[in-house]
This record gives C-alpha cells, structure tokens and sequence, in this order.
C-alpha cells in the first residue's frame, strides 16, 4: 500500500518539475503570447513548484518511516486519534464561522470603495456557494447519521 | 461526566503512555479522558472497558443534572 503510495507520490513529484521546467524555459523563450497566456507561464512554475515540493516531502517522509515502523505507527495513532479529530473539526467550524464574518465584512467594505460590480459579484457567488456546500453537507450528514 | 480511570490505571501499574499505547489513542486524549476535560466516544468507552474488564458504568459515571454544552 505505502509502496504504491510512494509511486503516485514519486509520479506527481515529476509531474510538477516538469511543469516547473516547462513555466521557466516558457518565461525565458515566449515574448510574443499576450493577456491570459502572458501569466499562463508563472501560473505553471507555482503550480508545478507546488505540487513538486508536497509530493516530494511526502515521497521523503514515507522513505524515512519505513526505517523507522515504531514512529509511523505513532503518526498513524496521532492521526486516527478520536480526540485529535475532535479537535480538529471543532477548529474547522470555528474557522467556518470567522470566515463567513470575515467575508460578510470584506463584501461591505468593498462595496463602500465602490470597487468594480463584477469583482464584488464573484465575492458574493464564493460566498452564497460555501453556505450552500453547508447546508448540503447537513442534509448528507442529517440523513446518514 | 466523572470516571474513575487513573485511579484503575495506577491499580493496574501503568503509565498514560502504557495505556495510550494499548488503546490505540495519543497520550493526551488519556490525560484529558483522566482530567474530565475530554468525554470520550461510546466506541472508546467500550473499548477501556474491555481491556479492564470491567463495565463501562464502573469507569465512567454519569450525572443526571450535568450540563455538558460546552464539553467536547
């Protein structure tokens, strides 16, 4: 299981430093692209840069622990743990929360700096979907539980 | 809700890590299940239970007029 882990990890790992090398050898040899395509090559060093450095680190983490069983069977009960869980969704909420005030907040001030409709409409959009990725989840779970 | 776990763990002469280690569970949730700070699942109840063998009513006691909103 981890062995397969670790090839999925070792293959999106390349994936991402090929899209690394792709956004740099684009950036150095593409003057001509304009609008969309002009970000596209930072876009794709980010990307790539990030997807390479998650995989590897996980890649790096699980070659360590197979030398080591007693401290992935640690990690393993740190992770599992029920009260770790606990915690760890009570966080989640918490943060729901603060977030749907802090986006409530952010939503008024930008209207009151008059800021482009179009921006204001896609802030509106991103929060009326979260509320509705809520109240999905409560049905799933009402029905479920 | 009370429980009596230190008091059984120290009668059994283990440590929270001993027991944590046994019941599959962090250190800290034994700490916060002994301090009252925490009350755990029915399947960990059991599961403590179990490895005592003893009932989880002679662990855990629960109190009628306690109000446990602001618990975990």
């Amino acid at each position: 299981m981890i062995k397969r882990k670790n090839g999925k990890y070792a293959f999106l790992a390349t994936i991402g430093l090929i899209l690394f090398v792709t956004g740099l050898i684009l950036i150095k040899f593409s003057q001509t692209s304009e609008g969309m395509l002009l970000t596209l090559p930072y876009i794709f060093v980010g990307v790539g840069m990030g997807i390479f450095g998650h995989n590897l680190g996980e890649l790096m983490k699980n070659i360590a622990l197979a030398k080591d069983p007693e401290a992935a069977k640690q990690i393993e009960i740190e992770a599992n743990d029920e009260r770790n869980i606990a915690i760890s969704h009570k966080a989640k909420a918490k943060a729901y929360d603060a977030m749907l005030l802090i986006f409530g907040a952010l939503m008024l001030v930008f209207a009151l700096m008059q800021v482009n409709l179009n921006i204001i409409l896609t802030f509106v959009a991103a929060y009326l979907l979260l509320i509705i990725i809520n109240i999905y989840y409560l049905r799933k779970f009402q029905k479920e539980m | 809700m009370e429980n009596k776990l230190e008091e059984i763990r120290k009668q059994h002469g283990m440590n929270q890590e001993e027991l944590a280690a046994v019941l599959e569970v962090s250190r800290q949730t034994i700490g916060s299940l002994e301090n009252g700070r925490y009350n755990p699942s029915i399947l960990l109840a059991f599961k403590i239970a179990r490895y005592f063998h003893m009932h989880i009513e002679d662990i855990f006691i629960y109190k009628e007029d306690y109000n446990d909103d602001d618990k975990a």
